[in-house]
Formats: C-alpha cells, structure tokens, sequence
C-alpha cells in the first residue's frame, strides 16, 4: 500500500508540471527549465502510464488479493461478508490441495526437464553445419506461433481413446493407452502438448548463445583430446549457463500460468491427478464461487513464484559459469 | 567447425532432425486434414493423410454455430490495440529507465519489476472484482487495458530497457547537438534503432494477446463478444458433445494465418526474438 | 514526437474512459421507453427458437410496453458456470432456464423472484395445475421460485435394425416376455458390440464425467447419491456398490457399454441403444435405421424412472422483474404449454394425456408415449440435486474417476467418493 502511495505521487508530479510548461523560456539567466529538470519531467512522462498500470493492475490486485481472503462472496445473494482467518483455515485444513501441489509440482518439473533438454538437443542439432537448418528451426518453432487453444483441440482430438495417436500407433501393432484418461497419461500428455507447444522459444534461445561460444575453445580442447560429450559438458554447459538459468526461470513461472491447455485436455481429471494449482483457483473461484478461497489460493501461489524466482536468483551464484 | 562431416554423421543428423519434427509439424497438418474429412470419416481407421471425401461443410457450420467473423474480429483489434499500446508504453518506460536520469529512478524501476514476479494469473479475483464494479465485464476493456499498463507489459519494458541500455551515448549526444530535445532524441534517434527489440516486443505481445484464454472466460459471457481461443472450445452440440470437424475447421481458420505469416517473416520473428534482451 | 505523445494520451485516455464508463453503466437501469427482455437458455435448436419468438412476437402485440425479447443461447456444458458469470459480473438476464442440479441453489439464493401471485393473477392460467411433483424441486417455503417448464423422463431409444444384425431379440419382444431386464439388455448389448463392431449402450452425455446421468441405471437398484434431505451420502450402500458393480462389468468386461474416450453417437447409427431424454427424438426425424423408445430397463428393484427437469425463472434484481414474470406467465399459460409440450413435457395435468402429446411429439407413437412420457413423469425421480452442486458434482466426478479403470474396486471407490462428499453434505 505505501508503495502505492509512493507511485501515485510520482504521477501527481509528473501530471502537474505542463501547465506551467508553457512558460518556459532560455531568455533570462537562470531560467526554470534547465536540462536537468527537464530530464526529469521526461524521465517520469514517460514511466508514468506503466507506473500507474503497475499500480492499478498489480499493486492494487496485488493487495486486494490480501483483502478479499479474509471474506466471503456470494455471487447468487450478492453478499459480501467478513469472515477473518477463516479461509486460510479451510487452506491449511483442504484435504486436496496436498494432492494439487503434488501435481502442479510435478507438472513444473517435468516441464523444465522435458523442455530444456529437448531445447538444448534441438539447439544443438541446428547448430551443426548442415544445409537446411533455418528450415528445420521454421518447422520446429511454428508451434510457438499456433494459437495455443488451436494446438490443444488438435492434441485433445489427437490424443482420444480412437484418435490419430492411437490409430498411427495401431498401424504398428501397438495397443495405444487412454491417453486423456489415465492417471499417468494425462499428466505425461499435458506435458508433452505443452512442451511441443513452447520449446521453439527456449530453442531459439539456446541456440544464440551457442552461437556465441567462441569456436577456439572447443579447438584447443580438441588437440588437448577431449571427445565431443566431454566439449559439451566442460565448455558448452558452463558457457551457455546463464541463458540454462534464464530459461528455466521463464519456464518455471509459465509451468505455474499453465492454465488453457488444462482446461481443454483434462478438466484437471482423471480424479484430481491433472488440477493444478492454478487450475484449482479458477475452480474454487469461478465454478464454485468461493472468491474468498480463490483469492486465498492466489496469495498461495503470489507466494510459491515469489520463493521459486528468489531461490533461482541465488542458484545464480553457485552454477552460473560468467555473466555474459 | 572445421573439418567436413562424413556422410555417415550426416545422415544421421538428418534423419534425427527428420523424425524429430514429426510431433511439430503432424499436429498441424492432422488439424488441417481433418477440417476438411466428413464427420463419420473423422475416427476411421486406419487413420488417412488425406480425407477420402473433401468436405468443407464444417467451414460453413464455424459461422453458423456462433458468430465466428465477428469473434475474429474481436480477437484481430484487440491483440493489435494491445501490441501497439505496449510497444508505446514499454518503449517509453523502457528509454526513461536506461537512458534519462531522475530521482527515485531505481526504486521505480524495482516497483515495476515486482510485476514480472506477478503473473497475471494470481490477481484475477480481484481484477474480475474491479471490473465489475467498474461494470466492465462483458466487455472487451479489460482485455485491452490491463495487457497494455499491467503485469504483461513488465516483461515488454525490460525488453526494452535492456536494449536502450546498450545503445551508445555518442548518438544521443550527437542529437542534442543537432538541437534535439529527450522527445526529439527518443523518437527520431532511439526508437528507429531499437526496430529489433519494438519487433520482439510486437511479436511477443501479439501472441500474448491472440492466445489469452483464462481472462476472456472469466470477463466474457456472451459470444458475440468472445475472442478466438474461447470460441473454440464452444463448439459443442447442444448436449456438450464435441463437434470434431467443425471444431478443427476453427482452430485452422484461427491458426494457420498466423502460421502464414511466420513463415513468410520468419527469419525477423525468430532472430528478433533471440537477439533481444532475453539472450542472458 | 507526436505519435507517442498521442498513444500515451490514448492510454491514459483509454483509462479514465474506463472508469468513466463504468459510471455510466451503473446508472443506466431508469430507461424510458419499451423495456428490452433477455432469457438465456441452453438449446439452440432453430426450431425451437422459432417457437419462442413466435411466442414473444404475439405477446409483445399487447405489451407494447415491453421492448425486443432476446433468447440467449450459452452451451449446455457450462450453462450454469456462464450464467452465474453474468450475474456476478452485474449483467444478469431478466429471465434465464435453470438445470434441475443447481435448482437447490438457486432457489435457495433468494436470486429468484417468487412467481405464486403473478402466475395465480394471471388470466386463465389454471396455475392448480401444475403437478405438486413436477413443481417440488422450484419451492422454498411454499412459494414458487421457477416454473418447471420441461420435465424430461429418461427412456432407451433403441437401433433396431442393429439388434437384428446382431440376432437379437427386439425391445417389444423382450418386454413381451418380462425379460426387459438390465442383465438382459446388458447381454443384448455385449451381443451387438461383438458382431457387429458397433458400440452397445450408451449412457448419453454421461461420458464418464457427467456421472449424475447415471442415476437413469442405479434407480433401478434403488441407489441414491444421497439421502431425501442431501445430509447423508449413498455412494457407499449396498445398492449403489452392487449397481456399479454390474456397470463396471458390463463396461470393462463384457463390453456391453463403449468405454471411456470413445464417442459412438447413437443417431448417427454407431450404438445399439442410448438412455437419454424423450427430446432427443427430434435427432431422429431423418433415421436411416428402425428405431424405438422404450422405458429404461427393470432393475434387481423392479421398474422405475427418471427424469431430468428444466425451470425458467425471473431474476429479482432485474429492474424489469415485474413486466420479466408477467411475460413467464403468458409464455406458460396454458395454450402456450401445449405449444411447448411439442418439444418439452409440461408439467400441467391436463395437458399430459397421449392426446396433447402426440399432436406435438408426431415421431412418437401413443404407446411410447403413454410408456415412457406419462408414466415416467408420474413415477420418476428427480436427477441428483444439492446446494453446492458445482463442486459436489466436480467432487463426485474427481472421486469417481478410478472407477472407470479395469479392474477398479467399486465398493473402496464409492466410500472413498463418500469420504470426500460426506462433510459437504453435512454441513
């Protein structure tokens, strides 16, 4: 709220001075408008419809998040009630958010392995001298630029206990599982569509800072002998560290925003085995109309992103070779 | 690097780069083909590449099932009133926080960043609660206003500070020596050289925008007002069953212009998107 | 310069105009002039909608006080969700249909203007017609809060020509012989899924989500989701785990039901035989297969039936709530509710009769009719409803899930569905 406060000001500032702008002259000895007060008027003219953006749309939200825990709404009376701590008791007591976080857990790891090694398998693929590899990035990338709703009911038809998976996968003798419906498959199936979905982003990524390794460090290790699995691991890995940590914070955040493709392939089912957290939320708040919960669960996952982001920050030190 | 790869290697390498882009590309095409098979061919087996019989009646039941121009629309002005608004506040936050000095710059600057550690996800309660007591809901406002000055913006103007951090003094210096005010130096020096990161920023807010899901269904309740992706999931029949083709047909009419238009550009897309501030 | 500056004005602008509209916005209810009606409904069939802007049309003739009457289709799937969306967003229709499963809910809201006076005021409109049984579920403490404007029992439409490729034995036949049975009609369906490659029963719209549908099979084992007054599970008693038993088996081992993530659609020829409501009918009108309606199977507990309601009520927030509920009443009165028997069974005594409902149901025999419409209605259970029922349902559905596994335990699946619903229920 202070921080609101703080920002609101500024805007007042930076709102007021063109009245008295039009006043401003290099006529006399010292005139008002020098560059320096200048600068500053431009300076907060031009962060000012972010700053008041951030405090209307994050700031505020952010708050109310806080507020709105601590009530009750009910959309069908139209009341709106206090009831203190109540909320965070029924999240510490909710039998199935153990069950949600083990999932949405699961899900963000599997997503960062599954995309960051396929990224960095592509990546390098495409690093090689071959003919016809902006091809291959075109081909590999396009699904960044599908719209992701499109890709998910292509998948969702895909993936169907009679679907094109199951039936190219028949043509070759195998019996296909029910991909959507089991409590294995479903997880490993969201996973994969969003994987397949994304991983051109982190590709792209990759493959820039391979391009940056300069090529004199894999010669010298050459004639030292060391073997193209020994090259990647002792040069490449450490030299293309921070972007390895760059990404995964990218992917670990958007894991948590996974929210479409869930509601399209799984509904979060079978049993509970696909709800995650964010998943959960939209469920408490928007079909069963607990608000007050909902919000609770965001001040929840406000709170994982927040540890996660600050634990990867710290990593930063331990692995990261150089900052580039 | 420096030696020719044996034939051998490369075969290898194309072979595995062949059966790799199987999983991206088969979607696309699975989605394209079916749109366009009869209803009673959607699930036969085993499946056909092509449809045996060309059907394009499901094109026609897209736009009489639910008003699909008009959600086209919808979905086109919104994510390009979005694109350009962010790339105006983000370039112009992004140039203050790099370029200008004023007081209380970095404690701003960290106010703001605070959004990138804020998805958008965890504040939709108290959006949607805002919007409706603005009365705003069902309407296309908050769609189009809290993309371009909130948290999906954050990432824009980091983008863009990155980028202006790394542009030499010695242009601006040579403008205001041509008599260019901080507007004058912005607009006509700083901004045409930033192109690169406005077109990341472009492409990555446009996407943004073309795919948000969970904001319309929250927001939206009636179709004429509904944006692409949550149109897509509508088509059901009366009893919730899905409308397979009819549906595809859909997805294909929504991404496959998009797609067109990567391929065409696709070099600006993805070396824009890899040379511009995210690079580490 | 300027193009920025304006964009930046643009922004700001966009803002206040935000704010500022919704000042507006919150002002408008006191409009002058004929007032505009919505009512949202979850059908968009055209001949149906032709009927209510039929309706609409003759009614707006001597109302010239109420403006345009828009029927506002929102899909089935997530009717309830959409709706309650719109009323928390503040932009609630004037009218809306309400699914029997969150009847509880909204009736027990107070969102419902009651409708006892202006219906029983109304000219004609014989309101002590209306059967106690078809009403019950839209009462609170004695008043009417919906008006149940379709009470769809469910029947088993049936592929005949399948059932003879199959060489089996027709629907009349059976029931002939009292062996309309549910362990005959599951061996019946097992037979046509072996020869004919085609799927045996479906459960419509069930699609191992929608597990409520599946009331239509365990009634006949006298199963209950819950108890009369909701405070008690059933999942777990004998009946409801024999019932699934039996279910589980026909599914997974003697393949009388198609199992989960296929979607054989019985009119279009791909299943020997559907439960679903006596609506669907009109999916028939161009068969290309001999079909029948039949009532559901007898159960280990005898015959029984089930019937899926709809209720249209008026919202008591609506600045037009008055001209909302005189327009229910002309719209159910009793030369409507004929019109509307063509495709929804009312709920008026009179107009139950093989007469009133062949004229309007001309796919239907009297016989079907008299079987499964009249007798449905007279003796058939509510489908499952509870206060709470969006998460009871999405509960129930989550737990229920290892069910549909070959080789699942019913009986510890079905207490577990207990052990997660039990303290919804209580409370």
């Amino acid at each position: 709220m202070a921080q609101t406060h703080l920002k609101l000001t500024v805007a007042d500032r930076a709102d007021a001075p063109p009245a008295t702008g039009g006043a401003r002259s290099d006529g006399g000895g010292r005139p008002f408008w020098t560059v320096r007060r200048r600068d500053n008027l431009v300076g907060y003219l031009f962060v000012a419809p972010q700053l008041i953006g951030s405090a209307l749309f994050v700031l505020l939200p952010l708050g109310l998040v806080g507020w709105y825990s601590l009530h009750e709404w009910n959309v069908l009376a139209g009341t709106f009630e206090f009831v203190g701590g109540e909320n965070y008791d029924k999240l510490l007591a909710d039998a199935n958010l153990r069950e949600v976080l083990a999932g949405t857990a699961l899900f963000s790891v599997g997503l960062v392995v599954f995309n960051l090694s396929l990224a960095l398998v592509l990546a390098v693929l495409l690093n090689q001298r071959l003919r016809g590899t902006a091809f291959f990035r075109t081909l590999f990338f396009s699904p960044v630029v599908v719209s992701l709703v499109a890709w998910t009911i292509v998948w969702q038809f895909l993936l169907q206990a009679d679907g094109g998976i199951n039936g190219l996968l028949g043509v070759a003798g195998i019996d296909g599982p029910n991909w959507l419906r089991g409590e294995g498959t479903a997880m490993l199936s969201v996973i994969i569509v969003q994987v397949l979905k994304n991983v051109g982003l982190n590709m792209v990524l990759f493959l820039a800072a391979l391009q940056g390794v300069p090529a004199q460090l894999y010669e010298a290790a050459e004639l030292d002998g060391a073997g193209a699995w020994t090259r990647f691991r002792r040069i490449t890995v450490p030299l293309i560290s921070p972007t390895i940590l760059l990404t995964s914070i990218i992917t670990v955040v958007g894991s948590l925003q996974v929210f479409a493709q869930i509601a399209v392939l799984t509904q979060g089912g079978p049993g509970m085995s696909t709800t995650v957290l964010i998943y959960y939320l939209y469920q408490q708040a928007f079909q069963f109309h607990h608000f007050g919960y909902g919000a609770t669960l965001s001040a929840l996952l406000f709170v994982i992103v927040a540890l996660l982001t600050v634990v990867q920050w710290r990593m930063r030190r331990k692995w990261v070779f150089h900052e580039a | 690097m420096k030696r020719e790869m044996s034939v051998r290697l490369k075969t290898v390498l194309y072979g595995l780069l062949c059966v790799l882009c199987v999983p991206f590309v088969f979607p696309t095409w699975w989605m394209v083909t079916s749109s366009l098979k009869p209803i009673q061919e959607i699930f036969a087996f085993p499946p056909r590449l092509l449809p045996e019989t060309w059907d394009f009646s499901a094109y026609r039941q897209v736009f009489e099932l639910q008003p699909f121009a008009e959600q086209y629309v919808n979905s086109l002005y919104i994510a390009l009133i979005v694109t350009v608004g962010t790339m105006a506040v983000a370039a112009m936050a992004g140039y203050a926080f790099a370029r200008i000095r004023f007081p209380g710059q970095n404690a701003l600057f960290l106010v703001v960043l605070l959004g990138l550690l804020i998805p958008s996800e965890v504040t939709i309660v108290p959006l949607f609660q805002m919007v409706h007591t603005l009365g705003l809901t069902n309407t296309h406002w908050p769609l189009i206003v809290v993309p371009i000055l909130g948290a999906p913006s954050v990432l824009a103007t980091f983008i863009m500070r990155q980028f202006f951090i790394a542009l030499p003094g010695e242009l601006e210096e040579a403008a205001r020596v041509d008599g260019l005010g901080r507007f004058g130096t912005f607009y006509r020096v700083a901004l045409p050289l930033a192109r690169p990161a406005l077109g990341a920023v472009a492409i990555f807010t446009f996407l943004h925008s073309w795919n948000l899901y969970l904001e319309p269904i929250v927001y939206l309740s009636s179709p004429e007002m509904f944006t692409l992706p949550q149109a897509l999931t509508q088509f059901v029949d009366a009893y919730g069953g899905p409308m397979w083709n009819v549906q595809l047909a859909a997805a294909t009419m929504t991404a496959l212009p998009i797609l067109v238009v990567f391929v065409l550009a696709q070099r600006q897309f993805v070396e824009g998107l890899a040379h511009t501030g995210l690079k580490g | 310069m300027k193009p920025f500056g304006k964009l930046a004005a643009l922004a700001l602008a966009t803002l206040l105009t935000a704010t500022a509209c919704g000042g507006a916005n919150e002002a408008a209810p006191a409009k002058q002039g004929p007032q505009p009606l919505r009512m949202t409904i979850w059908t968009s069939n055209e001949a149906h909608l032709k009927l209510f802007n039929e309706i609409a049309a003759e009614y707006r003739k001597t109302h010239p006080n109420v403006g345009e009457i828009t029927f506002d289709p929102i899909p089935f799937e997530n009717y309830t969700t959409t709706l309650t969306t719109q009323i928390a967003g503040g932009n609630p229709p004037d009218l809306a249909w309400i699914l029997e499963s969150s009847a509880p809910d909204f009736v027990s809201s107070g969102a419902l203007l009651p409708l006892d006076d202006t219906l029983r005021k109304a000219q004609g409109y014989e309101f002590d017609d209306l059967t106690p049984s078809a009403t019950k579920l839209w009462q609170a403490e004695g008043k009417l809060y919906a008006y149940p404007f379709s009470t769809s029992p469910f029947g088993v439409f049936v592929n005949t020509d399948l059932l003879k490729k199959a060489g089996q034995k027709t629907p009349d036949e059976m029931i002939k012989d009292g062996r309309w049975t549910w362990e005959e009609v599951a061996a019946q369906n097992a037979a046509v899924a072996a020869k004919t490659g085609k799927a045996g029963m479906v459960v419509r719209d069930f699609d191992y989500k929608n597990w409520d549908n599946l009331a239509s099979v365990w009634s006949g084992w006298g199963a209950r989701a819950w108890s009369e007054d909701g405070r008690t599970c059933g999942f777990d008693s004998p009946e409801m785990v024999e019932a699934m038993t039996f279910l589980h088996k026909s599914i997974f081992t003697d393949k009388a039901f198609p199992g989960p993530g296929t979607t054989p659609d019985f009119f279009a020829g791909d299943s020997a035989m559907t439960i679903t409501q006596i609506s669907r009918a009109s999916l028939l009108t161009d068969a290309t297969f001999g079909w029948d309606l039949v009532p559901l199977p007898a159960g280990p507990k005898g015959e029984y039936s089930v019937i899926g309601q709809a209720g249209l009520g008026v919202f008591a927030k609506s600045p037009n709530a008055a001209v909302a509920a005189d327009f229910l009443a002309f719209f159910t009165d009793p030369a409507n509710s004929a019109k509307l028997a063509a495709y929804f069974p009312p709920p008026r005594a009179s107009q139950l009769t093989t007469e009133t409902l062949a004229k309007s149901n001309p796919l239907l025999k009297p016989d079907q009719l008299e079987k499964v419409v009249i007798d449905g209605i007279r003796k058939g259970v509510v489908k499952p409803n509870h206060t709470g029922q969006a998460e009871l349902s999405q509960t129930v559905r989550a737990a229920l899930d290892p069910l549909w596994q070959p080789g699942a335990d019913a009986k510890a699946v079905l207490a577990g569905v207990c052990a997660k619903i039990q303290p919804m229920l209580g409370a």
